[in-house]
């Protein structure tokens, strides 16, 4: 009984034992065992290609190992061997499953050399259109940021011509400030040229009209003066003048 | 009269219509239809006007003094210059296009190392052949489901699919 008690306390004790230290060489183990760096980012681009195997089973560096001790058909004598054994001894029975499985296999096996090419080939080309549309997507995106780069900088160019606007504003604004004053100088000139001008014209007319009046009154008064015994004597006057000249007219011809 | 005289500078109109952006074009042409009228109004004034002749006028006006008093108060007179209200504001225009000019350049130039940045990025990114998952969710922020969100697969609204 006093036994059954101490082997009952005995695990109870144990644990409440400290845990022993653990020997400095298991952790220095664990840590031994990562060798390469850890995150090899980006990956090693991945083989295209599976390793090497023969009939479909069997790796290639089995068949290299065996070589230099027993040459070329030694893996299979050992394959031959390994099958005789294990069927003569009994240890592979044949049964109906063993039909069951050569039946299977040979489907299988049937299916995959037929069958396999194209599905693989399927199954690139999915993989293809993926990848096509992804470095489509990066490519558009490249391109549009060089296009985007190159409108800004057109744009800073554009903007250095800001100096032709406020040229062209400031020569307006002269041009508008000499035409306003040219304008001026010469509303001055036309209206002082239009006044003497005036005046000249004022006296002209007043001159002539003048002068017009003075003629009138005198051919006026002439015509009243003449009397009517001179009227007579100026008529026999002209008939004689008339008469010498036709005589020497006359004598002329 | 040395102060009207304000140099007109030679502007250079097809360098400077490269440079308007196309949606400015209206505005362009408006300006320079404005000058080329005002060039040809102020091509179409002399510049000074016709000297009087004072001689034939003393000669011909009757009136006694009339002409002399015209004379004297015309070359007393002096007209006034129109004054230059809008070449300060254009000043303050300018130099405010100036700031903001400034401005935009910094923001263009900032706009700009942004895209080459993302430029270099895309351009020294590993090729699609070579990422894994986790390659491509750090290339594209945007491709990386949030398992938080949504919980249970696919991660993402169904109609996002």
């Amino acid at each position: 009984m006093l036994s059954r008690l101490v082997l009952r306390a005995a695990p109870a004790a144990l644990r409440a034992l400290p845990p022993p230290p653990l020997p400095v060489g298991v952790l220095h183990a664990t840590r031994q065992l990562h060798t390469t760096q850890q995150s090899l980012a980006p990956l090693p681009p991945l083989p295209e290609k599976g390793g090497e195997v023969r009939h479909g089973l069997i790796p290639e560096e089995f068949f290299q190992f065996l070589y230099p001790k027993t040459g070329v058909t030694g893996p299979y004598m050992l394959g031959t061997g390994l099958v005789l054994y294990l069927l003569s001894k009994e240890i592979y029975v044949i049964n109906h499953e063993t039909v069951a499985a050569a039946c299977i296999l040979s489907v299988i096996i049937y299916g995959v050399k037929r069958f396999g090419a194209d599905v693989a080939a399927f199954a690139d080309k999915l993989n293809e259109e993926k990848m096509a549309k992804a470095l489509e997507v990066k490519n558009e995106a490249i391109s549009s940021l060089q296009a985007a780069i190159d409108e800004e900088k057109k744009e800073q160019w554009r903007v250095e011509g800001r100096t032709y606007l406020f040229d062209a504003k400031r020569n307006n604004v002269a041009m508008l400030l000499e035409a306003n004053y040219r304008e001026r100088l010469m509303m001055v000139y036309n209206e002082v040229k239009k006044r003497l001008d005036y005046q000249v014209a004022m006296q002209t007319l007043k001159r002539q009209k003048e002068q017009d009046h003075m003629i009138q009154w005198v051919e006026k008064n002439v015509v009243q003066s003449i009397t009517p015994q001179q009227q007579k004597e100026s008529i026999a006057k002209c008939i004689m003048d008339l008469k010498a000249l036709s005589k020497g007219a006359h004598a002329a011809l | 009269m040395a102060g009207r005289r304000a140099a007109l500078k030679a502007v250079d109109w097809a360098a400077f219509a490269e440079r308007v952006p196309p949606n400015q074009r209206a505005m362009y042409n408006a300006l320079k239809t404005r000058n080329d009228a005002l060039t040809a109004r102020l091509a179409a004034l002399p510049e000074k006007p016709p000297a009087i002749d004072w001689a034939y006028y003393k000669a011909n006006v009757a009136k006694a003094g009339m002409v002399d008093e015209f004379q004297k108060k015309f070359s007393a007179l002096k007209v006034p210059e129109p004054v230059d209200t809008q070449s300060a504001k254009i000043d303050a225009q300018e130099q405010e296009a100036a700031k903001s000019t400034a401005e935009y350049v910094q923001a263009s130039k900032a706009r700009i190392a942004q895209y080459e940045q993302q430029l270099q990025k895309l351009k020294n990114m590993i090729p699609f052949e070579q990422m894994t998952f986790e390659d491509l969710h750090e290339a594209f922020p945007e491709t990386k489901l949030d398992k938080e969100k949504y919980p249970y697969w696919p991660h993402k609204p169904i109609a996002d699919l």
